[in-house]
């Protein structure tokens, strides 16, 4: 079994390619149309998903271990952006009493 | 006949099509129509995607696309889901879904890490942070607030989501690219076993105890490779593995086999520590740096009356009462 699975597959790293632009391609539609500030950061972690699964398989490609390496660090990257990114989100909530990213809207610049 | 491309692009317009009709809020039979659709669309890419890979000969790979299937969906219902606590737990499903892929791709430690740090601690903050802001709908009726039912501009964003979709699609999948892929696949079969026996040479603790156990010696008995280059002390006479130690006085030959290579999280630790150490050092200070941002971001401002005001920059008070102040 064990052998069965550490065999290379092609068909396993090519559905795992599309998974993975598939996650990224909704996390960011997700993080453009979602208004809830909470859920545009929960898509962005979506996308981390897809880069890190395109990493896990294009180490599997080329047969190399540093792809899983670089997941550690989009691992770390992505803990402390939920850190930083949920202290703003609680920051936001306290100044207007709602998660609707809209009540910053006049923020921009017209 | 159409070409694979242009038929994989035809299947991510539908599916897009079946995302936009799921996300707009509507009558229920819209939406179930939209499932479908997008549904469909994305069988169709497993399909077009894997007849890309094995030449449409082969047994299905039932479980990678049972994963990639189940992380779609997840995925789907994370950005289309009316309450942001569905949507963070539809996130679990994702992180444990590709976590299964990351198994089958023979990545068994980040697979377990993935949980761990993310559907144990991330997904946690996530909801701990939904918990604190969390409101309760204005009218009665409804079960979510407004800003949550309803997408900003859903059709342009999908029509974003496509374009980049169809931008990866071409990279990833273009015919080229795939004969590449399987070239260089067929080198790293060969490849992947030199890399392997090259990170058991970077372990000489670990190799010096599995030394130790072939020749049946205690712990403490003094051993050393012999080997004309140090960095490479497990040799190869073209079949098969060894290395040669000076132990009790005499040089011995010992063959290693497969069973000996390292595992996964061993060549995982091995690559991390000795090839990117500056990384964890900074990795960590990130991590530090995110911490303090995130006390100083989220910590309660206190409203200072005028009093208090005037106290802290110097100036008398302007009441008369002298024990009137709030909390400083």
């Amino acid at each position: 079994m064990t052998e069965l699975l550490a065999t290379y597959d092609a068909s396993s790293v090519n559905a795992a390619l599309l998974t993975s632009s598939l996650l990224f391609g909704i996390g960011l539609v997700g993080f453009l149309s979602r208004r809830n500030m909470i859920v545009m950061f929960l898509c962005t972690e979506l996308m981390f998903q897809g880069a890190a699964l395109a990493m896990i398989a294009f180490g599997r490609v080329h047969g190399n271990p540093d792809g899983q390496t670089f997941v550690i660090f989009i691992l770390t990257i992505a803990a402390a952006e939920a850190a930083l990114a949920l202290g703003l989100v609680v920051l936001l909530y306290r100044r207007r009493e709602t998660l609707d990213s809209e009540a910053w809207s006049e923020l921009k610049e017209c | 006949m159409l070409s694979s491309a242009t038929a994989m692009l035809a299947l991510a317009a539908f599916a897009s099509a079946g995302l936009v009709m799921i996300m707009r809020p509507g009558a229920r039979s819209i939406r179930l129509a939209g499932s479908v659709l997008g549904l469909a669309g994305v069988a169709g890419l497993f399909v077009e995607v894997l007849k890309l890979a094995s030449g449409g000969a082969g047994i299905p790979p039932v479980l990678p696309v049972l994963f990639g299937a189940i992380a779609i969906f997840g995925a789907a219902r994370v950005i289309t889901h009316p309450r942001p606590v569905f949507a963070a737990i539809y996130f679990i499903l994702v992180v444990i879904a590709s976590a299964g892929l990351f198994l089958l791709l023979g990545a068994d430690f980040m697979a377990f890490a993935l949980i761990i740090v993310y559907a144990g601690a991330i997904l946690v903050t996530y909801m701990f942070v939904l918990m604190l802001a969390q409101q309760s709908p204005q009218d009665g009726e409804t079960s979510a607030n407004w800003y949550d039912r309803a997408p900003r501009e859903a059709l342009s964003c999908v029509i974003i989501g496509f374009v980049m979709i169809a931008t990866l699609g071409q990279v990833l999948f273009n015919p080229n690219e795939e004969a590449r892929r399987v070239a260089s696949s067929v080198q790293g079969e060969v490849q992947s076993d030199a890399d392997l026996w090259n990170t058991l040479s970077r372990m000489p603790k670990h190799l010096k105890s599995i030394a130790r156990e072939k020749l049946q010696l205690s712990r403490d008995e003094p051993i050393t490779f012999v080997a004309s280059d140090p960095n490479a002390v497990v040799q190869s006479d073209g079949k098969d593995h060894f290395v040669v130690v000076t132990a009790q006085g005499k040089d011995q030959r010992i063959s290693l086999s497969a069973a000996d290579l390292p595992m996964n999280a061993q060549v995982v630790g091995t690559t991390l520590v000795r090839d990117y150490p500056a990384s964890i050092e900074v990795a960590g200070v990130i991590l530090t740096m995110a911490l303090f941002g995130a006390v100083v971001l989220a910590r309660k401002q206190v409203e200072l009356g005028e009093d208090e005001r005037r106290v802290l920059a110097g100036l008398s008070r302007l009441s008369v009462e002298p024990e009137s102040g709030g909390p400083r």
